[in-house]
């Protein structure tokens, strides 16, 4: 075991490898408060990856309803009573991680599905919780009834737990960015790691008799472009690129800006300790104990500064830049009522107007001898 | 591997810290050492395995355009010649005009799971792959049409989807429609023929409506035809044709020639928002959705945006967080409420009321942009307290009705106008300009009435000083003297019964929410949009909803601007966007144009009807004797039926087993045009096998009134991997095969240009015509779809925002005020009791006396009851309950139950639309399937699922635990016995169990007790799919003969929906616009004023049938595991406390 840093619990934490962090990481930001659960990125990630024999069950995105939806059935519920309550006080995780939780003889606290926990991927579709509905109702923020969509991937986490169980050593984590793989060659079905992820990213194939994971299409990434299910991410929710550890932040690169200066978009339980690298703008309108349990204590500070994007043209203008382009958004600029993209070289990649702005033609065109009524 | 073996494995790998394990794993398996993999990894050459995955031969671009309205253009990814996979162009950012507007890359991505699914289907198994023929309808043709006394074929050649199918050619295909039409249109022609259709039993109304001509027996619908102006729109130009077959069969002139009847599509669809053309005499008001982020706020209305709208829901998230405030009213906490500051949760069925409810506020708390009232609207002109009517200038001051000049040309008798698009002010026939008059004020200055004519709207409007409240005594030019009150006077006394608390009563809305919502929309008047859905339009009341929220929005400056606005978002229709239509689908048959360099001259022969008729049984409504279908409207026999890209007229039909069991029978050929085979193709007798969009040989256009795109369907470099033809090949086909059936050249001559490859030139000739389009070179358009750029409609506004004219330019509404009426005072209206905007209760769904009109005693309400139509008050059958104008106060509609409570039907049944369906492309492609809520399976481990995945009802847990229902068991659910889930349905016969509806239940929270739904875009069952339920190995509902694949295992959402028709739909008199341009007409407009049914409403009983836990035992598996609502474990209840992280709390 080593004595490893996480950022995200504010301490340094044991883990089976010493710390070795990526030249770039690659990160994420989904912006639940746009995620409108189409499932688009499902099927643009299982149309290109995994729709072959033995991958019937195998979605290596999901978009799953929270609180009653889980893909696998109950993978959080379960890890978290595994874990048991733990404590957070203040920028210090004090409970435990999976790895230091894990049992005598194991790496990571950990649970195995059974396979029939993958038959209904998107159980708890649209359910709601909190105050039941008897006949009529009226929220403000916070709903009293509610429920809001979680679109997941692997978190390609710098602590990867599916990484540190392998007995085989066949998990690894490429260095030029960050991307956790498989090795197909290698891998024998050992399912450490399937039983080792507390996102229950990683599946097993029968067919192959190999374990899968998100590649987070790193054959894109390899030419500039945003993996599919950001291409294909029609609710705008996501932004590909890379992120820093907080002291290197840089705040023209839009995933710092938004989790290291702003600090609008958290990782998915930190507490597990795995520092995963797909951050959440949480949902304005759920509980806030049941975000924090999800996104840890940065939730609050997340939420106001969320709410008070209307007065923050640089926030709203670059939440509004997500998904206007195919290539992946190195830096990012406002100019005015505009918002630009550069790539990594800096060139231009899009530039979008804050609003659109609206256009009026003449009421009769005497040369196309037409008036161009709004009602033919 | 089993867990004993796993730990025994550890045990032996001695794992003991990460140096040891590298050791020792290369030691036990020879493999390169791995020291540290978040450092290094030794072999990455594998990696080429997926950069394999993802590589691609070729690309090419289609156009996916189902009936959502967002018409993606997508990448196709082709390797080895199959389309590997699918995604978006990303070039909707690149969109122009030829006036330099400009779109933003905001708008893309534009695409969704549907169109990313499209590969399963274009390969699926259940793709229609080559032309079929029923075999007992093909014996019939071939025995020559026998038929008995009264003109039926004998019913033994109509065993329809229990038949077998015959494989033929499309030439085949096309000489059996081509010969029963002829056989058709001559059986039901002349004399005899109408004889015929009365010894049948058909209304002698509808058989006159014939006017002899068989050709009128005969309907054609191209489906949502905007959705392609030449290959489905194609279906009316067959129509128009059809008067070369009646001048041959009657012997008749050119002249007298009368076409085939045409069938509706927005309003068959119940997408025709009714009350639109009643307030504002054109057909619906709307905006793009893109406007949302110019308004202040947005009222998300009966409508699941981003369930429905998905591309464009960024719209409305941006919008969001940018400031505007998002309101969601809906029937449940639904998807789109979780993206609201305020969500109001109500009763379905009652937005009308809600809607006065808010206005009642605005009025009563003086909130109101009088202004805007008093220059818009019909609100200050005096309505007569005696007759109902408006007061007329004429009947106070004498003379003629005033000139018109404001952008309104009336026209003389037989003068001509220019074609649609290129009129540019509103035509108004000298005859209806005479009947309308002009309307009288009380001017408050000098205390006295004042005409004002239809010119004087907007900035031209006088009425600063116009009276709105309290009545007036009017001395008639004849001395009498009248009482009269101003339209916001009569309307305001009755918006007093609808003040918050009873409001509340009615509508579940909590009082708190009327009040603070009307008081916020009024603070700030022209900066709301309200965007209402498909919900509210799927009931009875449909248009007094829209009525009471156009009153709403009126009373609040929100009707015509950019960022205030009323929008109905349900299908894709404004077909007027190409309004040089006609130019195609009305060619004149007999004067065809076959130079590409020319114009057409179209003439229209065909008729168009409204599908509700053949829906309602096909007959028109009668209370008692009185026949309260409007002459305007009157439908004709159906004897046949041939439709393209059209699920819905026939597989997806309300009251489905209605339809297929009673209406069916009596029509003599289903022609279908398919490529996929739905539960139309099942019951129909000839199925054309067509093209996918992939495979496009023929390019086509349309557009869209949610977005400003102009999109072409590009043809594809795609080869056919089935024996398929274009739709429009089809059409040209069968067109050939009745060219040599009846010997007439002009026939073949009617598709010439799509058999020269030529198509272009029709789609080129409707550009040419169209105001929003002339200029465009379609070949310019088409090379730009083909690498993914669309182009801009050229809209008056940029986001099209309906009634910005009006508002800005003071143009008149096609109404006879030129303003927004809230009015009506059309016979129909007053005897219905709705001359105001009221409340009805919904026809089925509703725990109360149902179609009730709720009002106070109303000096203005005074309709004609059940009585007056010699039917009995109480009689309160679905047939009768239709034309029931019985008026309460809500004190005592309270008090009253819907008839059927007492034998348990106490469940109101919705059936809206959901994300995992597009209207007609349901949700049975297996990986869409799976995501289809909580049961999908694709391994089917529960054998009893008719699929990969099935239908289900959501019901409150409180109600499931009453009737003892487990979430996921099985239920029955029934609707009122006597007509569904048909006429003549008896539970105890085994030929009729495949109609009645058996489903999952799902506790589902979100929904009010009561109140439970089912989502739409489901293939039901049918005979051959309940046959396979029952005798296949694998229990499947898949028909073994044809391989149609049901959702259910009996029944379907249809099989508890009923056609219902609503007599104010169906008026002589209403005024509106015509289809096209700018011309005024009044009465029947298919798409503009006619039925639309009422599909979402239902009221059921749910019986437990099965556990529905796997062997139909115990528990369904996520309950059992205590992870479903009302099931939770321990771990569960901390987990939705948020009881895993303690904040605060110190560790160890």
């Amino acid at each position: 075991m080593a004595l490893v840093r996480n950022w995200q619990i504010g301490r340094s934490m044991s883990y089976w490898y010493p710390e070795s962090r990526p030249q770039r990481q690659f990160a994420a930001v989904f912006d639940v408060n746009k995620c409108i659960a189409c499932q688009t990125c499902t099927l643009a990630c299982k149309t290109t990856w995994t729709s072959g024999k033995g991958q019937e069950y195998m979605l290596f995105n999901n978009v799953e309803t929270k609180p009653y939806g889980y893909y696998p059935l109950g993978w959080d519920v379960r890890v978290l009573e595994k874990l048991g309550p733990q404590p957070w006080d203040g920028g210090r995780y004090g409970g435990r991680t999976i790895f230091e939780a894990a049992e005598a003889g194991e790496r990571t606290l950990g649970w195995r599905p059974a396979e029939i926990d993958y038959a209904h991927p998107n159980v708890g579709e649209d359910d709601c919780a909190g105050q039941p509905i008897v006949n009529g109702a009226y929220y403000q923020l916070p709903h009293l009834s509610w429920f809001f969509y979680l679109a997941r991937i692997c978190n390609h986490c710098t602590y990867p737990a599916c990484l540190a169980s392998c007995p085989r050593g066949s998990i690894y984590k490429r260095p030029e960015d960050g991307i956790v793989l498989v090795d197909q060659g290698r891998c024998r079905g050992y399912q450490e790691c399937v039983r080792a992820c507390p996102y229950k990213k990683v599946f097993f194939n029968p067919m192959t008799g190999t374990s899968e994971k998100c590649i987070a299409c790193f054959p894109k990434i390899e030419q500039g472009l945003a993996p599919q299910c950001f291409l294909n991410c029609i609710g705008k929710i996501r932004c590909a690129g890379f992120v820093h550890v907080p002291e290197k932040a840089d705040p023209e690169n839009p995933i710092d800006y938004l989790v290291h200066v702003r600090k609008v978009a958290l990782p998915l339980f930190p507490q597990l300790g795995l520092e995963p690298n797909v951050y959440y703008v949480p949902p304005l309108h759920a509980p806030e104990p049941f975000l924090e349990q999800m996104f840890g204590p940065g939730v609050h500070e997340a939420l106001r500064t969320y709410r008070g994007a209307a007065q923050d043209p640089d926030l709203a203008g670059l939440i509004a830049l997500f998904g206007s382009t195919e290539r992946i958004i190195h830096r990012f600029k406002r100019r005015g009522e505009t918002m630009y993209g550069y790539d990594d070289k800096g060139s231009e990649v899009v530039h979008v107007p804050m609003k659109e702005p609206v256009q009026v033609l003449t009421a009769f065109d005497a040369r196309r001898g037409v008036a161009p009524a709004n009602v033919p | 591997m089993t867990d004993f073996t796993r730990r025994h494995f550890l045990e032996a790998l001695g794992a003991a810290g990460f140096g040891a394990l590298a050791a020792s794993a290369t030691r036990a398996f020879g493999l390169d050492a791995v020291e540290n993999p978040l450092a290094r990894y030794p072999d990455r050459g594998w990696e080429a395995a997926y950069r394999d995955l993802w590589k691609y031969d070729s690309t090419f671009t289609f156009l996916c355009a189902p009936n959502d309205t967002h018409n993606c253009i997508l990448d196709a990814y082709v390797r080895s010649g199959s389309i590997l996979r699918i995604g978006p162009t990303m070039r909707y950012g690149e969109a122009s005009d030829l006036y330099g507007t400009k779109s933003s890359s905001r708008w893309d991505p534009r695409v969704c799971q549907k169109g990313l699914a499209l590969t399963r289907r274009f390969y699926g198994d259940r793709r229609v792959r080559h032309p079929m023929v029923r075999k007992g309808f093909k014996a019939w043709v071939e025995a020559g049409f026998p038929r008995g006394s009264d003109g039926r074929p004998p019913p033994e050649h109509f065993n329809r989807a229990r038949d077998e199918w015959v494989r033929v050619t499309h030439e085949e295909a096309a000489k059996i429609v081509a010969a029963a039409l002829v056989n058709i249109a001559t059986t039901y022609s002349g004399e005899k023929g109408k004889e015929l259709l009365l010894k049948q039993g058909y209304e002698p109304e509808m058989v006159e409506a014939t006017k002899g001509a068989g050709t009128q027996v005969m309907k054609f619908r191209g489906g949502m035809p905007l959705l392609g102006i030449t290959r489905v729109f194609g279906l009316y130009r067959i129509a128009n044709a059809m008067a070369l077959l009646d001048a041959k069969i009657r012997g008749v002139a050119p002249g007298e020639a009368i076409g085939g009847r045409g069938f509706d599509n927005y309003s068959w669809h119940t997408d025709l928002p009714p009350g639109h053309p009643m307030v504002t005499g054109q057909q619906t008001v709307e905006f793009d959705l893109d406007a949302v982020e110019h308004a202040k706020t947005v009222v998300v209305w009966g409508m699941n945006w981003i369930a429905t709208k998905m591309p464009d829901s960024h719209w409305l998230t941006e919008a969001r967080l940018k400031g505007t405030r998002v309101v969601v009213i809906a029937a449940e906490y639904s998807a789109t409420s979780t993206k609201a500051d305020d969500a109001v949760v109500v009763r379905p069925g009652t937005t009308p009321a809600l809607a006065l409810g808010l206005a009642a506020v605005v009025v009563k708390e003086k909130l109101y942009d009088a202004d805007y009232v008093r220059r818009f609207t019909d609100l200050p002109l005096l309505v007569r307290a005696d007759n109902l009517k408006m007061l007329k200038a004429e009947e106070v001051f004498g003379g003629g009705p005033a000139k018109l000049g404001n952008q309104t040309l009336v026209q003389r008798a037989g003068e001509a106008v220019p074609a649609p698009g290129f009129q540019r002010d509103m035509i108004v026939p000298e005859k209806l300009r005479n009947e309308w008059g002009d309307y009288v004020f009380w001017d408050e200055r000098t205390q006295g009435p004042r005409a004002i004519s239809r010119d004087e709207v907007g900035k031209r409007s006088p009425l600063e000083h116009a009276r709105l409240e309290g009545a007036v005594e009017v001395t008639l030019r004849d001395g009498k003297k009248v009482m009269c009150r101003p339209v916001f006077d009569v309307v305001k006394e009755y918006l007093a019964h609808f003040d918050p608390k009873t409001t509340e009563e009615i509508t579940w809305a909590p009082a708190a929410s009327v009040e603070a919502l009307a008081r916020h929309i009024a603070k700030a008047p022209g900066t709301t949009l309200f965007a209402i859905g498909m919900g509210p339009n799927q009931f009875f009341n449909n248009d007094n909803k829209d009525r009471a929220t156009f009153l709403l929005a009126a009373l609040t400056g929100n009707v015509g601007r950019v960022g205030g606005n009323v929008g109905s978002y349900a299908g894709n229709y404004r077909t007027a966007l190409f309004n040089g239509v006609p130019q195609y689908i009305n060619e004149n048959p007999f004067d065809l144009e076959l130079d590409p360099a020319k114009p057409a001259r179209p003439k229209q022969y065909w008729r168009a009807e409204s599908a509700h008729y053949y829906n309602h049984e096909d007959h028109p409504l009668k209370m008692g004797k009185t026949m309260v279908t409007g002459k305007t409207h009157m439908p004709a026999p159906t004897k046949s039926m041939w439709f393209a890209n059209a699920n819905s007229i026939l597989g997806n039909v309300k009251w489905h087993y209605n339809t297929v069991m009673n209406v069916l029978p009596k029509i003599e050929m289903i022609a279908v045009q398919e490529w996929w085979w739905s539960t139309s193709c099942e019951w129909a007798d000839v199925v054309f096998a067509v093209d996918s969009w992939a495979e496009l040989k023929h390019p086509d256009m349309c557009a869209s009134v949610t977005n400003p795109f102009l999109t072409v369907f590009p043809a594809t470099p795609h080869k056919r991997p089935f024996e398929t033809r274009g739709d429009i090949e089809c059409l040209s086909l069968v067109a050939k095969a009745l060219a040599e059936k009846t010997g007439d050249r002009r026939f073949a001559d009617l598709f010439k240009l799509v058999d020269e490859g030529r198509t272009d030139v029709y789609l080129q000739r409707v550009l040419d015509h169209s105001s929003l389009t002339r200029g465009y070179k379609f070949t310019d358009l088409h090379e730009k779809a083909k690498k993914g750029i669309p182009a801009l409609m050229m809209n008056r506004t940029y986001p099209k925002a309906v009634g910005w004219e009006q508002v800005h330019e003071s143009r008149p509404w096609y109404t006879k005020s030129g303003r927004l009426e809230f009015y009506r005072d059309e016979d129909e209206f007053i005897e219905a009791g709705e001359n105001l905007p009221v409340h009805r209760e919904p026809i089925d769904s509703t725990f109360y006396e149902p179609n009730v009109i709720v009002a106070p005693a109303h000096p203005f309400i005074r309709p004609k009851g059940p009585e007056a139509y010699g039917v009995a008050k109480d009689d309160l059958s679905c047939e009768v309950r239709q034309g029931r104008n019985v008026v309460k106060p809500w004190a005592e509609v309270k008090r009253t139950s819907h008839p059927l409570a007492k034998d348990g039907y106490r469940f109101v049944f919705h059936t809206p639309k959901y994300r995992h369906g597009a209207h007609t492309m349901p949700v049975d492609v297996d990986i869409i399937a799976i995501l289809f809520g909580p049961f999908g399976d694709i391994h089917r481990h529960d054998k009893r699922m008719p699929n990969v995945t099935e239908g289900y009802v959501d019901i409150n847990p409180d109600d499931a635990k009453e009737l003892g229902i487990d979430d996921g068991d099985y239920v029955w659910i029934d609707s009122d016995p006597t007509d569904r889930p048909f006429r003549g349905y008896k539970p105890t016969e085994k030929e009729h169990r495949w109609a009645r509806l058996i489903c999952r239940a799902r506790y589902y929270p979100g929904t009010p007790r009561g109140i439970t739904r089912m989502w739409f875009n489901m293939y039901g069952a049918t005979p051959g799919s309940y046959e396979g339920t029952q005798t296949r190995p694998d229990g499947l509902a898949r028909n073994p003969r044809s391989g149609y694949q049901a959702m259910f295992r009996s029944g379907s959402h249809q099989s508890a929906t009923r056609g219902w028709l609503k007599p104010t739909w169906m008026t002589d008199s209403l005024v509106r616009k015509a289809l096209f341009g700018q011309e005024i007409g009044k009465g029947f407009l298919p798409d503009v004023h006619c039925p639309t049914g009422a599909p979402r409403e239902s009221i059921v009983k749910i019986s437990k049938a099965e556990p529905g836990g796997l062997e139909a035992k115990g528990l369904w598996r996520p309950a059992a595991e205590g992870l479903r609502p009302r099931y939770e474990s321990k771990a569960l209840e901390t987990y939705l406390a948020g009881g895993f992280v303690q904040l605060g709390k110190k560790g160890a």
